[in-house]
Formats: structure tokens, sequence, C-alpha cells
């Protein structure tokens, strides 16, 4: 399996030198970092059953399909980058549809555009964020302070293993991925802050 | 200079330690081509978005959809790794996620919910074609790039960072430590304690390296008991033998594959695979045993 680990290493770097030229061909520009369109939704409670069709802008019909593409599209393209069919063929499935991804959703309200800082805290802490809002969307989040804390206590005792006493905080932690839940506050704070009432 | 922002369900911390010759203008610029990273591969690869490059290319069956860069390189290591488990690692598992709950979009909360997936589809319904670098889908299914995406951002963005004398990107506890630290010494990092977040079990020493953890105890199901974000893609189940696998690799895209496959894997025959592949690992077993690979 050794020769399969070098395969993959080798995928890795061919990947990353694969996009990292691509890339050298778009310009960049502020613009072209506004990629995905994320609507700022104020934290309304999710519909229970999904409902047919949507109330939001993410409808099923191919008609929808091709205007969201069409308005959504980057800015700053690559030269090399192929066209979508705007239209997808449509397939012979069982349902005889196409693969139907139904978003349940409320429908989005307004927002000013510009950057708002919110606020959050939960037992480790208090989090800042500055989110940037573009045309209902929310374009960037970022931590402004991030005021939480790792305690400097012994770890607990694990069976057959010797105890590490920590000297100081370790401030770089590998762990599984821990969600963005308690920024979500601070998110909802900022969005509260930038709707057009 | 250290900046945090959001992406991918993630807290993306990345420090720089420039070094002498570098200016402050030049470390900022890096640091916002590193973030850019992350936000192009976040639209190009998300689950959770109706309007990432991957959600619109996975609604056509049957077709060959040519796609970007960003997605398709991903998708191709994705499915080497599938192939080279026989199916262990399989990013077709995404409607099984789905219909376990993990379906919300992290800023939006908006659900995703794919009706018509054909829930016992696996890598072999999907032909990737480097030609007209296209992806073809077979039968209708979800491709989640979980195990790969987060991995391949940090490896795009540790690449911005190359220049400097040191920098670590940490997005969610997957972490790229290139150079040294500020010290001038190779990175400290701790591996979290699965059951109190704020410790850590042990502390290793990185430098150019990328380490990734995979591990039950982040992210049940809020809907389905026993079930959390890691699911066997062929028995639909979630692993219960250990808590947490981290996996040290020299790009993070392959240490955060290899630390998915290896739990999905478990006990005896995840071990092996990790020693087979000649990596470093360290696993947290469910009784909070440790078990070191690699001379780690």
């Amino acid at each position: 399996m050794a020769k399969m680990s070098k395969k993959w290493v080798a995928l890795c770097s061919a990947a990353i030198a694969t996009v990292y030229a691509a890339g050298l061909y778009t310009t960049e520009s502020q613009a072209s970092l506004d990629l995905l369109p994320r609507m700022a939704e104020a934290g309304r409670p999710l519909a229970a059953a999904p409902t047919q069709g949507g109330s939001g802008q993410y409808k099923d019909s191919q008609a929808d399909k091709a205007t969201k593409k069409a308005s959504h599209d980057h800015t700053a393209e690559e030269p090399t980058k192929t066209v979508r069919p705007a239209i997808p063929t449509p397939t012979k499935a069982a349902s005889g549809t196409l693969q139907e991804t139904k978003v349940v959703s409320q429908k989005p309200s307004k927002y000013n555009d510009g950057i708002y800082s919110g606020f959050g805290s939960n037992r480790r802490g208090s989090i800042e964020v500055n989110v940037t809002i573009r045309k209902d969307k929310i374009t960037d989040v970022e931590i402004s302070r991030f005021g939480m804390s790792y305690s400097e206590s012994d770890v607990v005792g694990l069976p057959g293993e010797v105890l590490r006493k920590q000297g100081a905080k370790v401030r770089n932690v590998s762990g599984a991925t821990y969600s963005t839940r308690a920024f979500k506050e601070a998110v909802q704070d900022a969005l509260s802050q930038a709707r057009n009432a | 200079m250290r900046r945090t922002k959001l992406y991918m369900d993630t807290v993306v911390d990345i420090q720089v330690i420039p070094g002498s010759t570098a200016s402050l203008e030049e470390v900022e610029a890096a640091i916002n081509r590193a973030f850019a990273a992350f936000q192009k591969v976040e639209q190009a690869c998300s689950r959770f978005n109706p309007d990432s490059e991957l959600m619109q290319a996975i609604q056509t069956i049957r077709t060959p959809v040519p796609i970007s860069a960003e997605l398709f390189e991903p998708l191709k290591f994705a499915w080497e790794v599938a192939k080279g488990t026989d199916g262990a690692f399989d990013p077709t598992v995404g409607r099984k996620l789905e219909m376990h709950g993990f379906s919300r979009d992290y800023l939006t909360g908006w659900e995703m919910d794919t009706r018509s997936a054909d829930a016992s589809a696996t890598y072999r319904d999907v032909v990737l074609n480097a030609r007209g670098r296209t992806l073809l889908l077979n039968k209708p299914l979800v491709i989640d790039l979980g195990a790969v995406a987060k991995g391949f951002a940090i490896d795009l963005a540790a690449r911005e960072l190359q220049s400097f004398s040191g920098f670590l990107i940490n997005a969610g506890g997957d972490l790229y430590a290139g150079g040294l630290n500020e010290t001038g010494e190779p990175w400290e990092i701790g591996i979290q304690h699965p059951g109190q977040s704020d410790e850590v079990v042990d502390i290793l020493r990185l430098t150019n390296a990328a380490i990734c953890t995979s591990g039950s105890y982040e992210r049940p199901s809020e809907q389905t008991p026993g079930i959390h974000h890691l699911i066997d893609p062929r028995t639909g189940v979630s692993p219960k033998e250990w808590l947490s696998c981290s996996v040290i690799a020299p790009f993070a895209m392959m240490a955060d594959a290899c630390s998915t496959t290896a739990y999905i894997l478990g006990a005896d025959r995840g071990i092996e695979f990790l020693k087979g592949m000649e990596l470093q690992g360290m696993i947290i077993t469910s009784d909070l045993g440790i078990e070191r690979i690699g001379g780690i």
C-alpha cells in the first residue's frame, strides 16, 4: 500500500498545482470574491415539513434554474472555463423527472448593504464578528474578536496512558470539526442590524 | 498576523509568521488569497447550498457535465480514495447524510432534501472524465465532499503562504503547519480530548505537514440516535469503536481522506490501513485508550 500512498501524495500535489494555475487567470478584484450567493436570513425557524414548490427563490423549474444561473454567474471567469448547458438534459430516471433538490426555506427579508458587527457568547467566552452583506447575501464573515479560553488544568487520566501536564496554554488544537454554532448568535446579531426595517 | 473567518461551517484561523523580509501589505494580501481559496472551494463543493457548482452539477443525470478545476480535482481525488479503499470511503454517502439531518446550510439555515436521490448509489455510479473535465452521474445521488474539500482548501491556502517563515492554518481542527512558529520551532499542536473540549490528550510538533482528525464527538445527528456525521457508506451506520482518529500527512486533503477512511474501517482494519499507507496517526478508542501509529 506504500505505492498507493505515494500515488495519493502525487495526486494531491497535482490537484493543487492545477487549480493554482487555473486561478492565476482570474483577476483578483473584490467582486470576484463574491462567488457564493448566500441569502441573509435572520434566524427564523424552518418550516417543519417541506413545502411543494418552495416559497423561496429556489424552485425546481428549469426556467428558474436557467435564470438563477444567469443572474449569479461569477465575474472574472477563467478563459478556459467551459460553458455549462443552461438547461440540463432530461433523464429517463424512474420517476421520469430530473433529480430535484428541494430547498426548504422561508422567503428572505431585505437587508442593507454594508459590514455589520455582531456579538455572541457561550460558556467559553465571547465572540465578535463582522458580517459583510451585499445585495441580500452574506459575502463574508470575519471573526474580529475571539475571547474564548482554554483551561490550564491537568488532562484527565486515561487508562494505560501517562498523564500529560500542560505547562502553558496550547493554542493550536486538532480535533473533530467543531461546529460554528457558537458563532451563529453573533452572525444573527449582525444580520438583525442590517435589516431594512 | 492572525485572522479568523467562517467557511464551510468551520472556523478558519490563519496565523502568519512573516519573517524579516515581508511587508505588512504582502502578508495581508497573501492571507486574503488564502481565505479566497476557502471561498472558491466552498462555492464549488458545498453540499448545503443549491447554488454551489456541485449541487447544480448533480441535477443532471446520464449526461456528462463540464465542471471547474476547483470541483473536478477534489472529486478526482475522492474517487481515487474510494477505489483504493473499495468503497469504505465513498462520497456518494451524501444522501444518507441528508436523511439523518446533516443537511442544513450553516449561515442561512436552509435545508437540502434531495428526494429523488437513490440512497443505494455508490461511487461506481459516477464517472469522471479528465479529458473534458466532466462529471457523469448514472443514477440520482448526492455527493458529499466533506472529507476532502476542507483539506483541499487548506492545501490551496497553504500554497499562498509558503513564502513566509511560518504559518498555521486551522480549519475547525484540521490543520496545516508550515515552517516554524514565532519562537523558531516546529508548531505545537494539541490533540483534542474527545470528552473535554478544553483539554488535549497529547501535544505534537509539526512542520510542513497537515494533521486532520475525524471524530464522533462533535456532530451527532439531531434526528437519528446513534448516528453522527461519519457514516459507513457500505452499511449506513456510524462506527462506534473509536472516538477519534488523527492522521498526519504531507497534504491536508490526504490527511482528511485518510483519517475518515481509517475511522470508518475502525479497529484492526483502520490501523492496518494507516500502517500500510506509512502514515503517522493517533487513535482515541471508545474507552479512552490511545493507539499510536508510525512512531508518533
